[in-house]
């Protein structure tokens, strides 16, 4: 479950229209996603010019791709993010180098719970929900987390950043993941 | 080194998800996917994907507001040119021209009118190694949509001021050799919205902008207004 189900079942109509090169499919979702989207995406990388082009960039992929959309895959919200992150990834990848990017991790490195912005198009229970859960990580996880997914850095630099083994690092974000995805319930 | 057993490339599907993977080792997993037993290469994608569902909705928690002119640049781009032209659309079209006249002999083209064949604009636009890069300009912004397949680029200026009479703005592709002009655009042909392309970026690595007296110059000969790095 990604979101009200209904949001679903809205998105994966508005993704086969803008897959026929439908402009109001478009905008309806582009309006529909966009504070997740470039939410996530300054989440990474702490930077409203980068993260407004690579956002432009995540929806122009969308525009050209969204044929290739496969509802018995995954959502819409889930395609659409984990292209939003693959961008805003690979941006801070090659855009921070040496002492630059051990300060960005060091950004990174903050409490997720209470970075939350608030968003009137989102239900505020979901997002207490999802801080709740958060909340249920345990620091060791959380740090994980927060190293790897919002600051860029691989399982392998996490490791040598928290000097614990590869198996420890992977394992905490195995755990991380699975507590969280039986937390908020998602199949 | 032993071979990688199953159980380790499952162990592999959160940082994967997660992108916390190096590119080399994404390549190297994809690639025992590949050769793996059908049930071990199941396991994984249902890991992967149940992974990225969690994330889509712990994305609730990280929800920012994006600037009214990126919805109005991203809708933009998408336009089709067969369209009927909106009022702003027209003028820019309108400044292209003018900056056409500008440009003969520059190496500029212009966003062309809408005819069978996309536009160099179009495939830009839908060329998947596009990026985008955008810098202040005046009390304005220049953003740049460029492919380094279709050797080419497109550049829309918003809310830019026009220059003083008796100068141009003009733009300097940068590369191994230094600048060459890629083109003016005088007081007249800038509008609020005006776009133009940019052929044969090759290797130049930099857009540059200056204001230049008369029509234009050979070289740079007043201080860089914006750089638009194009990596």
């Amino acid at each position: 479950m990604t979101g009200p189900p209904q949001l679903s079942n809205d998105l994966d109509a508005l993704l086969r229209r803008v897959a026929r090169g439908d402009n109001d499919a478009f905008a309806a979702f582009y309006d529909h996603t966009k504070s997740r989207v470039y939410g996530l995406v300054i989440r990474v990388l702490r930077d409203s010019g980068y993260s407004e082009e690579t956002t432009q960039e995540v929806y122009l992929e969308v525009w050209r791709t969204a044929s290739d959309y496969d509802s018995a895959k995954g959502s819409a919200l889930a395609w659409l993010l984990t292209m939003a992150h693959r961008r805003a990834i690979d941006r801070v990848r090659s855009e921070q180098a040496g002492s630059r990017r051990e300060s960005r991790y060091g950004a990174a490195n903050v409490d997720m719970a209470s970075d939350v912005v608030s968003d009137s198009a989102i239900a505020g229970d979901e997002r207490r929900r999802v801080a709740e859960c958060l909340k249920g990580l345990t620091d060791a996880q959380r740090q994980c987390i927060e190293l790897a997914y919002y600051g860029g850095m691989t399982y392998a630099e996490v490791s040598q950043r928290l000097a614990a083994n590869l198996s420890t690092i992977k394992s905490r974000m195995r755990d991380a993941l699975r507590g969280l995805r039986n937390c908020l319930d998602v199949p | 080194m032993t071979e990688p057993t199953d159980f380790e490339l499952l162990e592999l599907a959160a940082p994967y998800a997660l992108h916390a993977v190096s590119d080399e080792e994404r390549a190297d997993i994809d690639r025992r996917l590949a050769a793996a037993p059908s049930a071990v290469a199941a396991a994984f994608g249902n890991e992967v994907r149940a992974v990225r569902e969690t994330m889509a909705v712990v994305a609730s928690a990280t929800t920012a507001e994006p600037s009214v002119q990126l919805r109005a640049a991203i809708l933009a781009a998408v336009k089709p040119a067969t369209r009927r032209q909106s009022s702003w659309r027209t003028k820019a079209f309108a400044s292209a021209a003018a900056v056409t006249i500008g440009l003969a002999g520059f190496g500029l083209g212009v966003m062309a009118r809408p005819h069978a064949t996309p536009t160099v604009a179009e495939q830009v636009m839908s060329a998947p190694d596009m990026k985008s890069v955008s810098r202040p300009l005046g009390s304005g912004q220049a953003t740049v949509m460029f492919s380094r397949d279709r050797n080419a680029g497109v550049l829309v200026m918003n809310n830019v001021p026009p220059p003083s009479p008796g100068t141009v703005y003009q733009m300097w592709l940068i590369g191994a050799n230094g600048p060459r002009s890629a083109g003016t655009m005088g007081p007249a042909a800038v509008q609020p919205t005006t776009m133009a392309t940019l052929n044969n970026l090759d290797t130049c690595r930099m857009l540059a902008f200056t204001v230049e007296p008369g029509t234009g110059s050979a070289q740079p000969t007043t201080p860089i207004l914006a750089e638009l790095p194009l990596k």
